[in-house]
């Protein structure tokens, strides 16, 4: 397997498209093509071979399952994860010989992806260093009145930073990606230490992306119950995950009548107390 | 003077900028900025007929501004009702309100929107649709691409509507009580899915095992365990994470690191083996 210039070049315009301040806007660029998975479609679609791009893709996704970007940090970036290191996990396997969908092929293409996310950070702060040029441009035109001007700022000329820090690394990445990957594959033999390293990391690495979620919504011990429940009912019980949302979606309904008890007593307490209670026109919202 | 009313084309406008360009010029100073200035500049153009107040109403919008962009439609929504508000006169609406109600605004929604839409809602329809991918297929990145867009999408319109109808008063909704125990029932409902999708995608296993003089297997490390509780190995990975990024404060790419470590003294002592084979 190979990747041609055209084929390199498509799949840094997607990168332009699928950053997180990308030029596909938040939703569609973002959040749908910067997705592994859905990038793990793209990828095959463009490389050739669909099969092993979901595969790969899938694989990848678990890993940023849970991709939050509080306040503008990033731990990785997208466009790295899904338009350079999808393309090149995709060579690697195909060199090594594994199947996307054996537990090997997984682990390989999840160190991969992790690998090239991590270092793909410089090319966030990269674009979001070089926009501050065009926000300076934004801000004169503000001053003069010069209104229209603002759309070129917010929507054309980031495409220069796209075309600096998204297009040309994808491009020469993917393109140089034969060469570096028969390289580590002469380099590193699959039973040394450091591919076994590799793919125990990989097998690791979903871990950090299930943990961040959980930080955002587990404070105290009590709060990892909902979550070994959901763990209890696939990996003990066999359930699968529409059947766990819909269990899941049991619990939430009567967690959210209990909440709703308590506060129709507190505001009926309130409204013998004397104060008026004129929100309720806006319940339904 | 007749009462102005922002015209379906102008507010169709505004949403549409906001949709795709609240995040097209990112920089870490004014992150969201430049994307509401032009959400908000179809709105001004059609309020206001001078240039001096037309400048005057978009300085209003220069203030910093980041919050999670789907839900946070509702704010730029709360802004279109009050500016209109403003430009008919309405002596409780001035500059100075609008941007107090935006700020105050922007922390609570990102706040509500990372819980729900990055943390809840994608990662539930990304567990369908991995589900949906078994063995490669294509059937799984399509019904995320459908489904999230559609979600998105309407919810965002909905969300900048319902701003725009209820200006001010949408603050109350957004921040009371009721919203709390929606929110808190949905993230209950996501963490339980985020569980299953733990046990069924991640698989951290011992290779450990010792044997007699024989040569028969006596202890079979990774058994042992799953007899306890399954994946049981799993979760202790995904707590000894959380208990490093959350207690510990270590970032996610030294966390990552640490795995590496444990992962090259596993496979020394031979307590990890991934056993491959040209």
């Amino acid at each position: 397997m190979t990747i041609s210039w055209l084929q390199a070049a498509i799949l840094g315009i997607f990168a332009c498209l699928s950053s997180m301040p990308g030029m596909g806007g938040t939703s569609i660029g973002n959040y749908t093509l910067g997705r592994p998975l859905v990038a793990g479609l793209v990828c095959g679609i463009v490389l050739g071979d669909i099969q092993a791009g979901v595969l790969v893709g899938a694989a990848m996704q678990v890993v940023y399952i849970a991709l939050v970007t509080p306040g503008g940090t990033v731990s990785a970036d997208v466009r790295a994860v899904s338009y350079i290191g999808i393309p090149l996990a995709m060579l690697a396997l195909n060199s090594y010989g594994l199947s996307a969908s054996s537990e090997e092929g997984i682990a390989m293409a999840t160190s991969f992806g992790a690998m090239v996310g991590t270092l793909g950070t410089v090319l966030f702060y990269g674009t979001a260093t070089i926009n501050l040029v065009w926000q300076h441009i934004g801000w004169k035109a503000v001053e003069k009145g010069n209104f229209k001007k603002l759309y070129l700022v917010n929507m054309g000329l980031p495409w220069i930073s796209h075309i600096l820090c998204s297009f040309i690394p994808a491009l020469v990445m993917c393109k140089l990606g034969v060469p570096v990957v028969e390289a580590i594959k002469t380099a590193l033999p699959m039973d040394g230490l450091a591919m076994k390293t590799l793919f125990t990391v990989g097998s690791m690495l979903p871990c950090v992306g299930i943990a961040i979620l959980l930080k955002q919504v587990v404070e105290k011990a009590v709060d990892f119950i909902p979550f070994f429940f959901g763990f209890t009912l696939a990996a003990s019980m066999g359930l699968n995950l529409v059947s766990v949302t819909v269990v899941a979606g049991m619990f939430a309904i009567i967690y959210y009548n209990i909440k709703m008890i308590g506060i129709r007593a507190k505001e009926a307490a309130l409204a013998s107390g004397g104060s008026i209670d004129d929100d309720d026109d806006e319940e339904e919202i | 003077m007749a009462e102005k009313k922002l015209s379906k084309k102008a507010l169709n406008k505004s949403f549409r900028n906001w949709y795709y360009g609240n995040l097209t010029c990112f920089s870490q100073e004014h992150m969201q900025t430049f994307g509401y200035l032009c959400a908000m500049l179809p709105l001004v153009e059609e309020l206001y007929d001078t240039k001096e107040e037309q400048k005057e109403a978009m300085n209003t919008y220069t203030a910093f501004f980041n919050t999670e962009p789907q839900v946070g439609a509702v704010i730029v929504g709360i802004t279109a009702g009050l500016e209109e508000a403003k430009a008919n006169g309405n002596d409780d609406v001035d500059a100075e309100t609008i941007n107090g109600i935006r700020a105050g605004l922007m922390g609570p929604i990102a706040g509500i929107g990372d819980s729900l839409v990055v943390g809840t809602l994608i990662p539930i329809l990304l567990g369908i649709a991995l589900g949906l991918s078994t063995g490669g297929s294509v059937v799984g990145p399509i019904f995320y691409i459908i489904a999230w867009n559609l979600i998105v999408t309407l919810g965002m319109k909905f969300l900048y509507t319902k701003g725009y109808e209820l200006g001010g008063k949408a603050v109350d909704v957004l921040v009371g009580e009721r919203a709390t125990a929606i929110r808190e029932s949905i993230v209950m409902l996501g963490t339980m899915v985020v569980g299953s999708v733990a046990s069924t995608w991640v698989s951290v296993t011992t290779s450990f095992h010792l044997v007699n003089d024989a040569g028969e297997e006596f202890l079979n490390l990774q058994k042992q365990l799953d007899s306890v509780y399954p994946g049981c190995l799993t979760a202790a990975f995904v707590i000894f994470c959380w208990w490093l990024m959350a207690k510990k404060r270590v970032s996610p790419v030294v966390t990552m690191l640490i795995l590496v470590v444990i992962a090259f003294v596993g496979v020394l002592v031979g307590f990890f083996n991934p056993g491959l084979k040209y």
